[in-house]
Formats: C-alpha cells, structure tokens, sequence
C-alpha cells in the first residue's frame, strides 16, 4: 500500500465517525463510508473504529469480512465491479473482464502493482436490463461494450477522477415499458397520507368515546391505524418481496404488541439476480415509497423508519436523501405529520454486498450493526424484529402499493389481479427480449403474454422470480404469473434456445455459494458440494450416481437449511435435471462412478520426471 | 394438567416456553443434537436436530413446543436427513478420528456412530484454516470445527470472557480469537473453561493430557451417545 493511503485512513476515520452516533449499530454504517473514501477499511481501522463505537474489534473483523463490498486490504485507487448474472454472462461480460484486464495489465481479484486498480466479479447489481453493467468506486455502470472497456482502461491509466468521466458512461435508465391501474397515475406526496387521516376522521369508533379525558389526544391516531388495517384488508394485498404474506395481517400483529417502540423497515436489498424493478421504483417514485411507509408507520404507530438500501444503489444516495429532505420540509416526516399526532421520520441504511440481507431477520442484524445472520425463526420479527421490538418489514413494491390504497383505497385495489393475488405486479424483464425493462400487469398474467409483450426470441425456458426461483419449460408457459401459480417476486430471465441451460445452472449455483451466510451447515456445505459437482459435469465427468447427489444435497437443504437461501438454492438445479435432462445427459461418462479427478494426468510429472512414457507407467482406464 | 404434544406418536408433557428439544430430552427421549446446551441460548445452525412438525420441518432446538402437534424424529426422510448433514460435517472438516485426542469423547464422532454413518459420501473439501498452538495450555485446530459457536456463546455467557467469535461468509466462515494478536496466547482463555469443555469435537482441547484414559475405554465408547446424552442433559438441567 502506499504511504499516502496508509496515512490517509485515520483522516478518512475521523471524518465518517463524526456523521455517526457512538454505537454499536454504527459500525456497519462506518465501515462502509471509510471502504468508499479510502478504498480499504485496515486491520489498524477496525482497532480504532471498534474503540470509538464501543465494541471488540472482533466485532468489527466479523462485519468486514463478512459483507463482499468490505475488504481489510487496499483495493486500489479505482475499484472495478463487474456484475457477473448470468444475463451479464449472457452478453458477453466475461470476455469484457478478460478485455479489461488485458489492457490495464491486471489479474481478477488482485490489485496491480502500482495500486491503481483492481478488478472483481460480483453478484447481479440491479441492471439486467442494460448490462453488462459494473460498479467503478460505487458508481453504477451500465451498457459495457468492448469500446467502453477500453476508453476506462484509459482513463484509469490516465488517473482521471471519476467526476470527469463521460457521464453516459454512468447512465442509468428506467425503461418502464408498460404500466397499468395502480402505478399508471402515481400518487402525489402527501395525498395518500392526507386520505388516511380523512378516513380517520369521518369514522366514530364506539369504544373511542368511553376512553379516559387523558387519553382522548390519541383516540384520533387510533381511528386512523384502525382504518388503515381496514382498508389493506379489503385491499387483500400481499407482500412483493416475493413470500406474498398477507400485509394486512402483519400490520395488524404489529399494531396489537405491546410496548410504544416499533419500527417499520422498508427492505431495499433487492438482491434476486435479474430483478430490478425496486431500483426503478426508488428512481422513478420514491415519494410513493415513503408515502406508503409513513401510512404502515401511521397504521403501527411507529416511531422509527429504515430503508434499507443494497450497497449496489449507493448511485441512488443523494436521489434519496433528496426525497426524504423534500418530505421533511412539507411536513411529511418529522414530528406530528400533518397533525396526526405521529412522530415518525426514516433514515437510510445501506448494505455493502451481501444477498442474505434481504431476509428479514438478516436484515434487523444488519441495521443493528451486525453480520447479517439470520436468526432462529421465533419470535418473529412482528413480534421481536429490530433491536428486538415490533417490526414491520416490507418490500418497496409493497410500500409503493400501500401509498395507492391509501389514496384510492382498498376496494379500488382489489379491482385489479385476482381473487388470491389481487392488484398489479411489477415485472423485472430480461434476458433474450428485445425489450429488456419494467412491465406492469395485473396479477394473473400469463407468461406468454409478458414474454410476446417483450419480444422475447425463441424462448426455450424463462427462470421466474429469480435465482431462488423456478426454471420454466415452453410447455408451461402459459402458466399464470400471481401467488396461486407462478409465485415469486416478479423476475423474469428469458434464455432463448440458442443458450446452453447448463451455463445458467453454473451461475446460479456460483452464486448461492458466494451468498450463503455460513451459519447453518446443509446450506453452507451444501451450496458448495453443489458447485464442485457442477466444475465436474463441465468438465465432462459427470455421472449418474452425480446426480443422485444433487438430488440428496437438494432434499437436505430444502429440509434442513436455516432460511429460504439455503431452502431456495438447489431449485434451479432441480429444474433443470428435471426439466431440460439433455444438457446434463451430454456432460455425463456413461459408467456410475468416475473420480472427480483425472488420475493419469495427475501422474503426467511423475512420469516425465521418471521419464517413462511405456504403458505399465499409465493408469489402465476401462 | 400439562400440555403435551407427540413426538413420533409418544406424548410428551412440556411447559410453555420450552422447546421441543427441552421437552423430548427432559421425557427421555433423546434427539440427536450438535449446536445445542441446555446451558446456552439456542443457535439452531447445526441442524442435525431437525424434526418434522406437522409435517413441516424445524430445528427442535429452538422450536417452542405446541400442545397437540405432531413431531416426527424418527421418520426416513428425518433420519437421511441427520445422516447426510454429519456427512456433510465429515467432508467440510478434517476429522481423522484415528489420530485425534478427542476421539471416543468426541459428539460428532458419537453420533456419527448413532446415526449409522458409513462414509463421508462426498468428496473431501481438506479445509486449510489453521491451528492455533500459541497457548501452553489450550489448542485451537479450525479444520476440526464444525462452526457450532458453542464455544463463541460459552465463553460469552458462561466464562463472561467473550473470546471467542465468527469471521468470513458461507464456506469461509470461521472461528476467530478476540485477541490483540488474533491468537489464543495473548485472549483470556483458560483450559477450564466451559467454552473448551463444551466443545463437541476435537477442535477446542486443552493440552498436556493426551491420552490419560486408553482409546475403547472412553465416554462414548462405553455408551452411545442417546444414553450419555440423556444422563448429562438431565445433569446440566439439575445443576442449573
């Protein structure tokens, strides 16, 4: 490292810790500043932070190493990124990174010598639908094309600072190609909440009149939170982060716990490889977004809002912020909204790379502070959540939803989708389409129609709700895209039947490895036996006793595993074995058993050491 | 009257709280278990403990028992299970029992042996993650740890020393030393501690006393582990 930086981090240090309370739940949050300023947080940091916070510097080793974005060794002074979904591998990243790397004279995963640069492969960062896309020191990149690579070797090469870059280069775009009832007319700040408070009003609740005088201040709010859960009944409305739990009766275990803290955390991880529809909603609505959390905090009566924002959006920070000062100043957040006698207000948590953070529990962890370790499944974090307080968790969709209900109400809603997946769903599209974005429908679509309406090209399988999701043949494409049937958080990767399903299956396998947490064994020993099965299939060694594998590792994680990764993560494989059995059968040795190795190439030195080239030196192979 | 719920159609008497490991243990009714104490707070990571509630599965260790459900600990599907998670365990670990000191009082070995283990099934995974025998009295071998954090919630709330914690995500995921050096020589640990006495294999050991008692006459060569397992729960639970 050189002395600069060396030097450079204490500074760094002081700076990010002034912006922080000195707590334990800031350390993830320092952290993160001080990997964006200098490029590292050192082993000398995590001492320092760890004294300032209070904690062990243990602690600190844990968060650092655990989040990918984090790292305890410099990086380099520019930091490249490259999202490597299978859609980016797809369009041809990985000869990109090749590219790149050729011209900037460096290996993946090291820095270069000089400390210039260094050059990584990292989960789907939210732009399948204008990769190959990559993070350059946090800033999004999108549209990767060999002419791009080689005008930022370029500029790296030429040390320019990031703000002079082309801006083209950090283009993100929304591409909303359809929309439909509920986000056709978005809802104007204010007026949402502004329509629950009115709903509050007009009610008379019988038991609100024998209250005590003391207590007649907040008859009020009550009447307001008891319309809301009213009208997110009526709406039948249901999470989409991908579960589809009832919203409706969440809130309303929220709402019965005892004690005045509860929080409503807004889950921004959106980290299902191909899905990006959230990242559009922040963009294009955010208003919408903390619309619909203040109208749970009002129906809750919460006190405190977190969105909880992946690392890969760190582009959207001053956007976002924007929007919450906005909401500040025309008394949409802060102390008694609109004289509803709420206080609430939201603040932004952001993450640095880790998928398992977008489980609930994960994520409460993570906001704490902490390594996101889901925790056992009791009590829930209805009950005990964040900071172990009631907590209502909900995906931005969701949010973004409930602003609508709020203003329009819950029968307007229901009108749409369903009778068990009612309103609209946003779809994230990508893949072999020729219009690759944002799709709007009712619940209930078929995946025909979605796939004609982004012209798809010879599709020969799509993989619905992401990499968790479920890997769909042509003959069940006319399947139904809502709770009932296709179920999930609205992801659609289409692979035209040029492609070999064999790559997806590797990617998304790659990928489970890279994100499960470690905590629970069948998941963290599972996900990695899968992949060492899948490097022996693409050598060409697979077996039948091979699969019988996948098939038992499958059945022990979906049994055994902790949470919904490691429960999720051999769906795909499953799929595929079950569905496309070719791509497999064309990978496989004919016999039952072939070892994972290649016993007379791992004798090859030892005979030219020897030098013996006769046949009793080789292996016979039957 | 007590609640009580079935556990492969045998009821079972329990109290409200208590989990549905708790509850079997305490009815003699042993169910296989790695990460668990009845001293410490249930981290259900192992989750060799699995049983199907209805149907469904749960770590036993932390599910609360619900009058009337209906647990299975012993279907196949239960037993294949727990079997291919040890397995699992083996493979992702360098366990050589010939060779290690812990061997005859060591939990996974036992209940290795319980579950019918034959082999590993799978290929080796030959962890490189290191010893730690900078301590006179205390060696720490990471490939013979199977991530429990037995030892972690130890040395937390029965040692009140906090020395041990976990590092690293997924298959990198480790056990780490609170120490200025990162290493045990310089941490509070002590070859008394419960963090080192708790720990189910032969990762955590105290040293300077290999081999006191011979190889085939040690705790669970004499016993398996259903048997010791019950008698030292019902001990803990006394001496509570």
């Amino acid at each position: 490292m050189p002395e600069t930086t060396a030097v450079a981090w204490a500074e760094a240090l002081d700076r990010v810790l002034a912006r922080y309370d000195k707590n334990a739940e800031s350390v993830l949050q320092a952290c993160i500043d001080l990997q964006e300023e200098v490029h590292c947080v050192p082993p000398e940091a995590q001492v320092a932070i760890a004294r300032a916070l209070g904690v062990t510097t243990l602690r600190v080793k844990g968060v650092v190493s655990f989040y990918s974005f984090l790292s305890d060794t410099w990086l380099g002074e520019y930091v490249v990124y490259l999202s490597d979904n299978i859609t980016d591998q797809m369009l041809g990243n990985r000869a990109l990174a090749q590219r790149l790397c050729g011209r900037l004279g460096v290996e993946i995963g090291r820095v270069r010598g000089d400390g210039r640069v260094s050059v990584h492969l990292t989960s789907c960062t939210g732009l399948g639908d204008q990769g190959p896309a990559a993070l350059i020191n946090g800033q999004a990149v999108t549209r990767l094309g060999p002419e791009r690579v080689d005008q930022i070797a370029q500029l790296i090469e030429a040390r320019r600072p990031l703000a002079h870059w082309p801006g083209e280069f950090f283009r993100v775009v929304t591409n909303i190609r359809r929309s439909d009832g509920v986000f056709r007319k978005p809802v104007p700040p204010g007026e949402g909440i502004k329509a629950c408070l009115g709903r509050g009003a007009q009610v008379t609740m019988p038991h609100t009149e024998e209250l005590n005088p003391e207590d007649a201040g907040q008859a009020p709010l009550d009447r307001v939170s008891e319309e809301i859960l009213k009208q997110i009944q009526a709406s039948g409305l249901r999470g989409r982060g991908g579960a589809g739990f009832k919203t409706a009766i969440k809130l309303d275990t929220v709402r019965a716990q005892k004690g005045r803290e509860r929080y409503v955390l807004c889950n921004a991880d959106e980290g299902e490889p191909g899905t990006f529809k959230d990242r559009v909603l922040l963009m294009e609505y955010p208003d919408m977004v903390f619309e619909g959390m203040t109208i749970a905090a009002l129906g809750v009566k919460a006190t405190e809002g977190v969105i909880y924002v992946r690392g890969e959006y760190r582009f959207m920070k001053d956007h976002l912020e924007g929007a919450l000062a906005r909401r500040r100043q025309l008394g949409l957040l802060g102390k008694d909204i609109l004289g509803s006698g709420l206080d609430f207000d939201v603040r932004i948590h952001w993450g640095a790379g880790a998928y398992i953070c977008g489980m609930e529990t994960a994520m409460c962890k993570s906001i704490e502070g902490r390594r996101g370790i889901p925790r056992r499944r009791w009590p829930l974090p209805v009950h005990q959540g964040f900071r172990k307080r009631p907590t209502l968790i909900n995906n931005v969709e969701t949010f973004a939803a409930l602003a609508t209900i709020g203003l329009n109400g819950g029968k307007w809603f229901a009108r749409y989708g369903t009778e068990q997946s009612s309103g609209t769903k946003w779809f994230s599209v990508s893949g072999d389409v020729d219009r690759p974005g944002v799709y709007e429908y009712p619940h209930g679509v078929s995946l025909r129609e979605v796939l004609r309406d982004s012209g798809a090209r010879d599709a020969q399988a799509v993989m619905v709700s992401g990499a968790s999701g479920t890997l769909v043949a042509e003959a069940d494409f006319d399947r139904a895209l809502a709770f009932e049937d296709l179920a999930g958080v609205g992801t659609l990767m289409v692979f035209g039947r040029q492609r070999d399903l064999f790559d997806v299956a590797w990617n998304f396998a790659h990928f489970f490895q890279h994100e499960s947490c470690g905590l629970c064994t069948p998941c963290r020993v599972g996900t990695t036996l899968l992949v060492s099965i899948l490097e022996k299939f693409k050598k060409g060694w697979g077996t039948q006793l091979d699969l019988e594998d996948v098939k038992l590792l499958a059945t022990t994680m979906k049994l055994g595993a902790h949470c919904g990764l490691g429960q999720t993560a051999p769906n795909h494989l499953v799929d595929a074995i079950t569905r496309f059995p070719h791509v497999f059968e064309g990978r496989m040795q004919t016999r039952d058993f072939t070892p994972a190795f290649d016993l007379n190439g791992a004798l090859e030195e030892a005979r030219q050491l020897a030098g013996r080239t006769d046949v009793a030196a080789f292996v016979p192979v039957h | 009257m007590a609640k009580t719920f079935f556990l492969d159609g045998k009821e079972i008497p329990f109290q409200d709280g208590q989990t549905i490991l708790d509850a079997a243990m305490k009815a003699g009714e042993y169910v296989p278990h790695l990460c668990s104490s009845p001293l410490l707070d249930p981290h259900s990571s192992c989750r060799v403990c699995t049983v199907l509630v209805n149907g469904r599965p749960f770590s036993s260790c932390s599910q609360p028992a619900v009058a009337g459900q209906q647990v299975q600990s012993n279907a196949p599907e239960v037993r294949q299970l727990r079997r291919t998670i040890v397995q699992m365990m083996f493979t992702e670990g360098n366990h050589y029992c010939p060779s290690c000191e812990k061997s005859g009082n060591c939990k996974l070995q036992a209940t290795a042996y319980y579950l019918g283990l034959h082999d590993n099934r799978f290929n080796q995974m030959f962890p490189k993650r290191g010893m730690d025998s900078s301590h006179p009295d205390v060696h720490l071998d990471r490939d013979r740890c199977i991530l429990c954090e037995i030892c972690v919630r130890a040395s937390r709330a029965l040692d009140h020393k906090g020395v041990f914690g976990a590092v690293g995500r997924g298959i990198k995921h480790e056990l780490s030393v609170n120490s200025p050096s990162g290493t045990l020589v310089d941490s509070a640990i002590a070859p008394t501690d419960k963090a080192v006495e708790l720990c189910p294999t032969g990762a955590l050991q105290p040293k300077n006393r290999g081999f006191q008692v011979p190889i085939g006459e040690r705790l669970y060569d004499r016993e398996p582990i259903n048997v010791v397992g019950l008698r030292q729960y019902e001990e803990c639970v006394h001496g509570k």
